[in-house]
């Protein structure tokens, strides 16, 4: 049983990378997968999980590995939800917004989170310490609505509980860490 | 070691449910604290015991769920600081710790076996049938229980036409959405002449509010595989692959561990159990698209492509997987063969309906007293499923609708309550079976929202390729968003309508084929909501926070102070035992008063 | 093979593509994501029939479907009629400022709704861009995002160092919404400058040079004059004729 599961953290590095950075860390990843096409996909999950978001260079060494056009893989990185563009937080909040959450009141659950962080789905806080998505079931239905905290899945989250949330994770000591 | 542990009665076995949602309840601290005290005081106990985490039960509303066998005791919401009363009762004495007892709301009454709860009681185990009972990292636990035999079973006795066979007989129809025979499928593919083939598990379990497929792939993995081996056998095809969902982690890491067991024991990989037959699987992780489930585009996704699907008038059984035939069907289905195999057609095909056979998962969740997994007999009534297995609604409130289908499917409405649930039954009202998903709504959820909802969803999952999926539900979002803001127009009706069957028969898959169900499901039996916010500005559940106004009716509330205690703005003000008020300008109309007051006396106007 | 098209009969290939069929017979099927030179794509739905075979009756995108079997078909059903006239209002709505589209809007009868144009686009997503792109062996652009959020694009929307600056995509684009600027020197397409090559002799515009560079790389080794624009190379071709035949 991985009973690991939900203490995976946060291994992903986050912070600024050098160009040789990038591909020092992108090198063994692509060693690991044939110079195939097919493996495109994995490539670019592993490449997510070791930087939190595909950098731009990640996605040309990979493009250029597996002999993809760079217009594929930017196509794929912009369909699939897996995928960010941007750095995400150091805590990443996935509030689920499908049905079962979404008819017990997770947008009320969205806007607290505004209210404390001043964050909407999509968006990052200055500091870089939340970032927010809403994703659309994590089938956890029965537990709505849930929120997931980097690994971390919070069941039946109220208002109240949010804040609490935001308090563990650093956030609201002083006030919204931004004023958007 | 496990497998004995569950057949000698002298060994008791404590089975704490790790599904996603025991999980995120705290069971992992539960199962530690469990093998750290029996690990400490070990000795004493005049029976053996074993701990061990399994997959999801379904009830995870009552989760953590702690299983003692052979005792047949069935603990509700266990934290980790009941382990010392579990341990010292239970174990050591064999007594009953009552406070962890399911308690019926109604009778008051207590359950000691999960067997006897309504919750189960009607309920008929399939392709759930080992979950919550094994350990879904252990392959001997598998096997205990029936697991591989029916693997041997073929590949010792069966032809590849007599497996084909067996299956269409026994009527199975793909679980994934749509019914296509599977028997059908297989044979169509293992007509074909091209080589090599493939089969293909559909694990990217996309509709919000379904999680069948996640709760066998993490519980009972080797269910799936030893399907995926029978059917490989049947078409001949030498490899497979599962394509999991993104979000669901615990699932590739446990699919990920039977594949290598299975491989280990001689299941998998070259020459099968001495058979000359050869098949190996390889799990790939979805990306994260909803539309992914639509079985060209999963393909395209497995090939590294944009997860776009193709018109579908050469199927998948002649050109899928890089042009080759290929079968591609859902966990549920996958898991069910094994068992058709090992019980015979006939058998198995004794439950369920003239045209739909055996059992269906539904993951019932909503406004419903007891959610979770429930696997029932086709042809079970809505009646039977939300009033006796889920205990009806909560809070007193009024049942008025419920979702089947997921975004594909349509709401159907209180009146068809008596309504058999099998595939031909909800495609003629208007929904459809989808992949199981069942959501139920009471008088508290706007049926207008909720299609607005579906779309909303739809407009982001939707691959965007062809027109009238893309900008026939941008359009229709576009109407209901408006409807929902209080500024619809009585002709919009006629155009959500019209642009509804367009996108019926002009889109390109079915998921925009399917997206305009839940509109025209709604408007066909909810008219006169839609009407209500047209016409009156008004939302008569008190939903679209632009057209309502909560109140609390003064000869109604008790003044006990829940309200207060819960509205997130502290609009709401009254002292205890006192009539309390909603202040409307800070109200922000989450609705958080009316879903707590016990005594129905927050109103909407 | 026969079949029967709006009462025509005719005989196909088995798997012949029911639209080329269909223009073989003389009829006309309305397309917009079409195009000869890359096949039946699906993607606008314009060119839906009906085909019916027995009691079975269904509409297909006759750009992508292919005839395995003797089948009756009808191009112009009331049924199909009403998708194409919403399928025109929709990408009238999306790429209001496409005189294509506003032309077939009142063609098709559409009748004026309260749905909000979307203001001076005209991209209708058929991505015979992309395709164009594709077969030119650059695969600079593709449909980017996806939902009610695709469009077009480079990655990043920035220069892209695959573009070679053909503007193919512009010339195949039936909504005009690729912008391609020209100096005398230079084009600007897709975020980036490229440097234009013009005939020796004529002064017209041959390609960019990023353009003729990949040409002379895809040659190995054959050089063709691609200092000269077609006309002029025709000429001189036929003058070099003239000239061998006259010695």
């Amino acid at each position: 049983m991985a009973i690991l599961l939900w203490d995976w953290g946060d291994e992903a590095n986050m912070g600024e990378e050098t160009r040789e950075g990038i591909r020092g860390d992108v090198q063994p990843i692509i060693d690991k997968y044939p110079a195939e096409k097919r493996y495109i996909l994995p490539i670019m999950q592993d490449i997510q999980k070791r930087f939190n978001y595909l950098p731009k260079e990640a996605l040309e060494i990979a493009a250029a590995y597996v002999g993809a056009p760079v217009s594929l893989v930017y196509s794929m990185a912009t369909f699939y939800k897996a995928f960010s563009l941007v750095p995400r937080g150091r805590v990443h909040f996935r509030m689920c917004d499908g049905t079962a959450c979404h008819i017990k009141s997770s947008q009320v659950i969205l806007d607290e989170i505004h209210k404390c962080i001043g964050i909407r789905p999509g968006e990052t806080t200055p500091d870089g310490q939340f970032s927010l998505e809403t994703v659309n079931c994590l089938g956890a239905c029965a537990l709505a609505p849930v929120l997931v905290a980097n690994q971390k899945v919070h069941p039946k989250v109220t208002p109240a509980a949010m804040r609490e949330i935001i308090k563990q994770y650093g956030g609201l000591a002083d006030g919204p860490t931004s004023d958007a | 070691m496990d497998q004995r542990a569950m057949l000698e009665p002298n060994i008791r076995t404590v089975l704490v449910c790790c599904g996603t949602g025991c999980l995120a309840n705290g069971s992992m601290d539960v199962f530690r604290a469990l093998q750290k005290q029996l690990e400490t005081e070990g000795g004493e106990f005049q029976v053996r015991t074993y701990t061990k985490a399994t997959g999801c039960n379904g009830w995870c509303e009552k989760g953590p769920l702690v299983k003692i066998v052979p005792d047949d005791i069935t603990y509700c919401n266990v934290k980790a600081s009941d382990v010392p009363a579990i341990v010292d009762k239970t174990l050591k004495k064999g007594e009953v710790v009552k406070k962890l007892l399911y308690r019926d709301p109604k009778t008051k009454k207590y359950f000691k076996s999960h067997r006897e709860i309504s919750f189960y009681t009607k309920q008929l185990k399939v392709a759930l049938r080992n979950i919550g009972e094994i350990d879904p990292a252990n392959i001997q636990d598998y096997i205990a229980r029936d697991g591989y035999q029916a693997l041997a079973k073929v590949l010792k006795s069966m032809s590849p036409e007599q497996v084909i066979d067996e299956v269409q007989r026994s009527g199975l129809r793909g679980r994934g959405g749509a019914g296509f025979p599977t028997g059908l499928k297989w044979k169509a593919c293992a007509s074909q002449a091209a080589e090599p083939r493939y089969v293909v598990c559909n694990g990217d379990e996309g509709d919000p509010g379904a999680f069948m497929d996640r709760s066998i792939m993490e519980g009972d993995p080797h269910s799936v595989i030893e399907g995926m081996i029978i059917g490989a056998y049947a078409v001949g095809a030498a490899a497979g692959f599962i394509y999991v969902r993104d979000e669901y982690d615990l699932a590739v890491v446990n699919l990920g561990r039977a594949i290598e067991d299975a491989r280990r024991s001689g299941y998998l990989g070259d020459n099968i159990l001495g058979s000359g037959f050869s098949f190996d699987i390889e799990i790939v992780r979805g990306g994260g698209a909803f539309v992914c489930g639509e079985e060209t585009a999963l393909l395209a996704s497995i090939e590294g492509n944009v997860g776009e699907p193709r018109d579908k008038y050469v199927y998948p059984t002649e050109k899928g997987l890089w042009g080759q035939p290929t079968v591609i069907n859902n966990v549920e289905s996958w898991a069910n063969v094994p068992v058709i195999i090992n019980r015979g057609a006939d058998e198995w095909a004794r439950v369920g309906t003239a045209t739909s056979k055996g059992t269906k998962v539904f993951s019932l969740v909503g406004k419903v007293y007891n959610t979770g997994l429930v696997e029932v007999p086709m042809g079970t009534t809505l009646r039977e499923i939300i009033f006796d297995i889920g205990g009806g609604i909560p809070n007193g409130r009024q049942f008025k609708a419920v979702q089947t289908g997921g975004p594909s499917g349509g709401c159907i409405p209180a009146s068809l309550i008596d309504l058999p649930v099998d595939f031909d039954s909800l495609t003629s009202v208007g929904s459809m079976m989808g992949s199981g998903g069942m959501i139920v709504m009471d008088d508290r959820t706007c049926m207008v929202e909720v299609a607005r909802y579906y779309l909303n969803f739809l407009a982001g999952e939707s691959c965007g390729k062809c027109v009238p999926c893309r900008e026939g539900i941008r359009r229709m979002l576009e109407i209901l968003t408006r409807i929902c803001n209080a500024q619809g127009h009585p002709e919009d009706l006629e155009i959500l309508s019209s642009l509804g069957e367009t996108l019926q028969v002009a889109s390109l898959c079915g998921l925009g084929k399917t997206a305009p169900n839940p509109v025209l499901s709604t408007l066909r039996y909810f008219r006169d909501e839609y009407v209500a916010h047209i016409v009156e500005k008004r939302c008569p559940a008190g939903v679209c926070r632009s057209m309502t106004e909560f109140y609390i009716d003064a000869s109604l509330c008790t003044g006990c102070g829940l309200c207060k205690k819960n509205c997130p703005a502290d609009a709401i003000s009254g002292e205890i035992k006192e009539v309390h008020v909603i202040d409307q300008d800070r109200c922000i109309k989450c609705g958080e008063c009316i879903n707590n007051c016990k005594f129905q006396a927050v109103k909407v106007r | 093979m026969r079949v029967k098209i709006d009462g025509i009969e005719l005989e196909v290939q088995p798997g012949e593509i029911l639209l080329n069929a269909a223009r073989r017979a003389g009829i006309n099927i309305p397309t917009l994501c079409y195009h000869e030179a890359f096949g039946g794509q699906g993607h606008c739905r314009m060119c839906l029939v009906e085909v019916r075979k027995g009691a079975e009756v269904k509409l297909v995108a006759s750009c992508t479907y292919p005839i395995n079997e003797e089948v009756e078909v009808k191009t112009r059903t009331p049924v199909v009629e009403k998708i194409r006239q919403n399928i025109v209002m929709l990408l009238c709505k999306e790429a209001p400022a496409s005189e294509i589209m506003q032309k077939m809007y009142v063609e098709y009868g559409c009748e004026a709704n309260l749905l909000e144009p979307n203001e001076g686009e005209r991209c209708i997503l058929c991505r015979l861009c992309v395709k164009a792109c594709e077969k030119m062996g650059a695969s600079a652009i593709s449909a980017v995002f996806r939902g009610t959020s695709k469009r077009i694009g480079t990655p990043y929307d920035e220069a892209s160092a695959d573009c070679i600056g053909c503007a193919a995509c512009a010339q195949v684009c039936p909504t005009g919404a690729i912008e391609v600027r020209e100096t005398s020197d230079t084009r600007t397409i897709w975020h980036r400058d490229f440097e234009l090559v013009r005939c020796k002799e004529c002064g017209r515009v041959v390609g960019t040079k990023q353009q003729l560079d990949y040409l002379r790389s895809k040659l190995n080794g054959i050089t063709p004059d691609y200092e000269l624009c077609d006309t002029c190379r025709r000429h001189r071709a036929a003058k070099r004729l003239k000239d061998y035949v006259r010695v």
